[in-house]
């Protein structure tokens, strides 16, 4: 309110504005109160009000040819506009249209997609063109998830580990526990927690994976693997119960049928081997499944080759077991000590086939020197004198 | 071509023409042709110049469209390149006056400009026209010389204000002076013209 109060010294100021009607409405209303009254500021107002009046300039009218004269000289100007005012025309004309609200949208929707696909992998790997489907068996039955390498010089489609549904990885984990115990010598096995080799490339393997646990879930509750389980089962029982034998035969045809059991199967069934025929026959099918299963089950059974072999003093061959294993982390502990062992046992002969190897130069310089000389030749009869 | 609307903004209409439309060029000068005559004719006070200089004008918008900024106002623009030829004309009819005795007295351009407003006067202000056109020619030839009579300061802000209807902001824009400065001057021109035009102010009075 005090702000819109007009007194004479604000009267003079702002009487233009209102004369030409540029004042806001409430100054506009508290000015005209004031003139109301105030007889000397309502007698400039009137005054200047009746001079705007009166004083009105009369406008004349432009003769008619001046806008002709106007329209041909813009014409002409226009022929005779230079090139750079030219351009500068069509520059603007250009950013008329570029100033436009569907050019700035067009242009917005452009730099979406634009940094859309720059934050898109342009090579996202062997992922990119990943195709995974069942093999070999009916959808239900196969927990075991192809994928196929977008190379086409790949070997062979790499399979993926799919672990079992929970219930049966529980079954399956207590079976694992009771044959630890039934066999120490197997302990490396309890690592291991897939069923199948994993493919050469790593980060695949674990999208794979991923995809595998969620197949899992579907798979739960599936009555086609509790067949496969059973013959596992058997197998396990039979050789528990020590008829190798038996359990070799149950475990072959498991391995041989494929299926989330075959790599321990195909595993058990060469130590089977090994208990019924020893490690002569056994440590090549412990190499078989090692190449055949280049998983935790192939470092087993390489660690399994590995101790046929020095049981076999073919400390060379188990060397090289070793050294393999050295390189899978599970395994590089007891890798070294076992290469540190080989080491000393090899020393040990060695000393030991040196020291047997002076003893019997010893023995031998012994005997030769008990020996009574050996009788020279008879001395040649002295020829009779002639 | 499109047409131009006539309730098209000067803006729009300059921007259009930097694209082409010559309509619009066209709008534009119908819309300004009249009061920017008036300005400039008040100023040089000879119609021939000023229809010249009107024109001249006009080709300074063409020469220098493209220059034009669409948020600039156009009409500031407009009055600024004619004040500014303006003063170029009158500077040198100042030289030509001192150096031809052919021209013309002020007297006999007054009395030019005096018929020529008895004859084609327009009117800015329609609602008091049937009273304005009471008015004796004699009384329009007093106000047309009592604004010639301004000093020149006095008589551009007068004439920016009164035929150009320009605000006082964009006066002060063009005459490159304080806005308080254009009140003043233009609170001086209307106290002149009052005391030039007292007798008519009592007759004005009266109308109402």
């Amino acid at each position: 309110m005090w702000a819109n109060t007009v007194d004479c010294e604000k009267f003079d100021r702002i009487v233009l504005d209102l004369l030409y009607e540029e004042l806001d409405e409430l100054t506009a209303a508290a000015a005209g109160r004031h003139m109301e009254h105030c007889t000397r500021c309502r007698a400039i107002g009137s005054g200047l009000r009746a001079t705007r009046e009166v004083g009105a300039l009369p406008l004349l009218e432009p003769p008619e040819r001046l806008e002709l004269r106007i329209l041909q000289a813009e014409e002409r100007a226009t022929q005779l506009l230079p090139i750079g005012k030219r351009l500068g025309r069509g520059l603007s004309l250009l950013a008329g249209y570029a100033m436009r609200p569907q050019v700035s949208m067009a242009a917005l929707l452009m730099l979406m997609i634009g940094s859309s696909l720059f934050f898109l992998r342009a090579q996202p790997g062997d992922r990119e063109h990943v195709l995974v489907t069942e093999r070999g068996v009916p959808e239900s039955d196969n927990e075991v998830v192809t994928v196929l390498p977008r190379k086409a010089d790949a070997p062979e489609p790499a399979r993926v580990a799919v672990h079992p549904p929970p219930s049966t990885r529980g079954e399956e984990s207590g079976r694992r526990d009771r044959a630890a115990e039934a066999k120490p010598e197997a302990a490396p096995m309890a690592a291991a927690e897939q069923y199948a080799a994993a493919p050469p490339a790593g980060p695949a393997r674990g999208a794979a994976a991923l995809g595998a646990s969620a197949e899992d879930k579907d798979l739960e509750g599936s009555e086609s693997s509790s067949d496969s389980d059973a013959s596992y089962d058997a197998a396990m029982a039979a050789y528990r119960d020590g008829r190798y034998s038996e359990a070799q035969r149950r475990f072959d045809e498991i391995a041989s049928l494929g299926g989330p059991h075959a790599a321990n199967a195909a595993l058990y069934g060469a130590q089977a081997l090994r208990r019924v025929s020893g490690c002569p026959t056994a440590a090549p099918r412990f190499e078989e499944v090692h190449s055949r299963y280049p998983g935790s089950v192939g470092s087993d059974a390489a660690w399994q080759a590995a101790d046929c072999y020095r049981s076999l003093g073919d400390l060379a061959r188990a060397r090289q077991n070793y050294e393999q294993l050295s390189a899978d982390p599970s395994y590089k502990t007891r890798a070294k000590e076992a290469i540190a062992e080989l080491d000393q046992r090899v020393a040990d002969q060695e000393a030991a086939a040196r020291k047997a190897a002076a003893a019997a130069a010893a023995t031998a310089v012994a005997a030769k020197a008990a020996k009574p000389a050996a009788p020279s030749a008879p001395a040649k009869p002295a020829t009779s004198l002639k | 071509m499109a047409a131009v609307p006539g309730d098209a903004t000067d803006e729009m209409l300059m921007v259009r023409y930097q694209r082409g439309e010559r309509k619009a060029f066209v709008e534009l000068v119908r819309r300004h042709n009249r009061p920017i005559y008036n300005f400039v004719l008040r100023q040089v006070r000879m119609p021939s110049l000023a229809e010249d200089v009107t024109q001249d004008v006009f080709m300074r918008v063409v020469q220098n469209a493209a220059e034009f900024k669409h948020e600039a106002r156009f009409l500031t623009w407009l009055y600024t390149i004619a004040r500014n030829l303006c003063i170029d004309q009158l500077r040198k009819l100042s030289h030509r006056r001192h150096a031809s005795l052919d021209q013309p007295q002020r007297d006999q351009a007054d009395q030019t400009d005096a018929q020529l407003l008895a004859d084609t006067v327009g009117d800015p202000n329609p609602q008091a026209s049937a009273e304005r056109n009471a008015l004796s020619s004699e009384v329009r030839s007093s106000i047309v010389k009592a604004v010639d009579s301004l000093p020149d300061d006095q008589r551009e802000v007068f004439l920016l204000r009164e035929v150009a209807s320009l605000p006082f902001r964009d006066i002060a824009e063009i005459t490159g002076v304080g806005e308080n400065t254009v009140k003043s001057r233009m609170r001086y021109a209307l106290d002149r013209l009052k005391d030039a035009l007292c007798d008519f102010e009592e007759y004005a009075r009266a109308l109402r």
